[in-house]
């Protein structure tokens, strides 16, 4: 039974305590869920997209016509469903692998901390990936088809330094997994009323800042600033509520019993 | 001896419930305990409260001399197996295995195969798709292979079949003669695991009813059996535990007999038995016998 040997050297030394990397070697035991069935999806959803764009760059006949089409490309959300996907694994990540990683004898702690580095690691690894490929969109005019999905126009466009691509990702992941996480530390803490009070205080905040923007006839200023700002800058902006919900996540973890049931 | 756990006056409100009320106890390293009450007694969250899960209202826990919350050096020397544990989305039974060693330094690979293989359990199907019982059989053997100083087992045979259990029993008694540690195990079964206990606590609504040497407490009490009027004679001024009338005979449980009370038992020609740790766990408790033997 190969699956269940251990090599001695994984063997945290005893004493010592901390388990930050056992948990990020927990987070990551499921090899095929967490790095090969989100590039398998995403895969298939790029040959989709690559079917639609060769079926309708194949119909529209004048140059006009494909300039047009390559214009409405460029608002793909083609790639959302990774960063929705990131989002869910940061909710499981909680509700589910919590309550185990305590039932192995884990703290809070050491868990919370170990959750974080893996989100960080995973964030990098996918924000790698998806800078690579958004490389190969722009140096192929899109994948010569003029398609559009790496390199959409939220994602910076066409015209970006490697580096910002990567960091634009890299912060994005980070944003989805760690508010995935903060919404399921609420509901692990407070169930359904944490819930229905988080949801409420968003909604209110979220309509108050409407209110707020529109009774000061500020809206062209937010427009002006989203655009000033550009992609990166707003990434950037980003890291704050992330930032925030890493740490009050914690706050709520903390004092949590893991429910089981 | 030296203590691995004391408690003193610990109390766990919730906001309706008062699930432990003023517990003060302590446990003794390398022994089994058994902690035995009714559903809803307070076990689990007894349980909960000395491995950091939950947290105390009020009152002293102390596991290897130090508070068990967020101590990661207490902790893992603990294994905490319960019934209802979680597993992680698409986990499979191998993952489990694989990933317990990074957590229990004193895990043992080979035991863990060896257990693996006694219960049958297969190592890659998703955990969502096993039954009950091998759901159980794999917190079994995380608890038994982790060789955690102090190791909790909550209800961890539901669905188990009885010869699976058997082999529980039998392989926690092995590997405790190799390996000793502290077990504390809360189960309804209490016939089953009789033999097994060294020391009993039992807990009823929150308090700490028995806590006494299992051999102490298997012969604190007799049952009588005999003529309704012979027996009544016999246990007139004595107190008594339990009593039964089938017509015009009686069985009656009262607290332990000294050898000269037994003849005298005897000589009027009165029957003597012994009462089993769960009749007299179910008499504590006061309930009827059956609700021991419903499974939760």
């Amino acid at each position: 039974m190969t699956a269940v040997q251990t090599p001695t050297a994984a063997r945290t030394a005893a004493g010592s305590g901390s388990r930050v990397i056992p948990v990020v070697r927990l987070h990551l035991v499921n090899r095929f869920s967490m790095l090969v069935l989100p590039w398998i999806i995403l895969g298939f959803i790029f040959l989709v997209n690559l079917a639609i764009w060769w079926i309708v760059m194949s119909a529209v006949g004048p140059d006009a016509d494909r300039a047009d089409v390559q214009e409405g490309l460029q608002w793909s959300g083609a790639s959302f469903y990774i960063f929705v996907y990131m989002m869910v694994l940061g909710v499981q990540a909680i509700a589910l692998t919590f309550p185990f990683a305590l039932g192995f004898s884990a703290t809070r702690r050491d868990f919370w901390l170990g959750t974080s580095l893996t989100f960080v690691l995973l964030s990098a690894l996918y924000a790698a990936g998806m800078t690579v490929l958004a490389l190969i969109e722009v140096t192929t005019d899109g994948w010569w088809l003029g398609g559009r999905m790496f390199s959409a126009l939220y994602f910076g466009g066409d015209a970006m330094p490697w580096y910002a691509r990567f960091f634009l990702f890299f912060a994005t992941f980070l944003f989805f997994f760690f508010v995935g996480a903060l919404a399921a530390a609420i509901y692990q803490r407070w169930r359904v009323n944490g819930m229905l009070i988080f949801f409420g205080a968003l909604t209110v905040a979220l309509v108050g800042a409407a209110a707020l923007i529109t009774f000061s006839e500020s809206w062209p200023a937010v427009g002006t600033w989203f655009v000033e700002t550009g992609a990166p800058g707003v990434v950037a902006w980003s890291l704050v509520p992330t930032a925030l919900a890493a740490l009050v996540g914690y706050v709520i973890l903390r004092r949590t019993t893991p429910k089981n049931s | 001896m030296s203590a691995v756990v004391e408690v003193k006056d610990l109390s766990k409100n919730y906001r309706t419930v008062t699930a432990v009320d003023e517990v003060s106890f302590t446990v003794e390293e390398n022994t089994i305990y058994g902690l035995l009450g009714r559903n809803g007694a307070g076990k689990t969250t007894l349980m909960q409260l000395l491995t950091g899960q939950e947290f105390a209202s009020s009152g002293e826990i102390r596991v290897f001399g130090e508070s068990p919350v967020e101590n990661a050096g207490v902790l893992e020397r603990t294994s905490f197996i319960k019934e209802s544990q979680k597993y992680p989305d698409d986990f499979q039974p191998k993952h489990v295995f694989a990933s317990a060693p990074w957590f229990f330094p004193e895990w043992d690979a080979e035991f863990a195969e060896r257990l693996i293989a006694d219960f049958r359990v297969p190592l890659k199907r998703r955990i969502k798709k096993l039954s009950r019982g091998q759901l159980s059989s794999i917190g079994v053997i995380v608890g038994l292979a982790s060789r955690a100083p102090l190791t909790f087992f909550d209800e961890p045979y539901l669905g188990l079949d009885a010869v699976a259990r058997q082999i529980f029993y039998d392989r926690l008694l092995e590997d405790y003669a190799e390996h000793p540690r502290t077990v504390i195990l809360s189960t309804h079964l209490i016939d089953e695991v009789s033999n097994l206990l060294e020391h009993v606590l039992v807990i009823d609504e929150g308090r700490i009813i028995v806590d006494q040497a299992a051999e102490e407490l298997r012969g604190s009490a007799t049952t009588i059996v005999g003529t309704r009027a012979g027996v009544d004679s016999f246990v007139a001024g004595r107190e008594v535990l339990h009593r039964d009338h089938i017509g015009g005979l009686a069985s009656v449980t009262v607290g332990r007999l000294d050898p000269l009370e037994r003849q005298e038992a005897a000589e009027l020609g009165l029957e003597l038995s012994p009462v089993s740790l769960q009749q007299l766990i179910v008499q504590k408790t006061n309930v009827p016998a059956k609700e021991f033997e419903v499974k939760s």
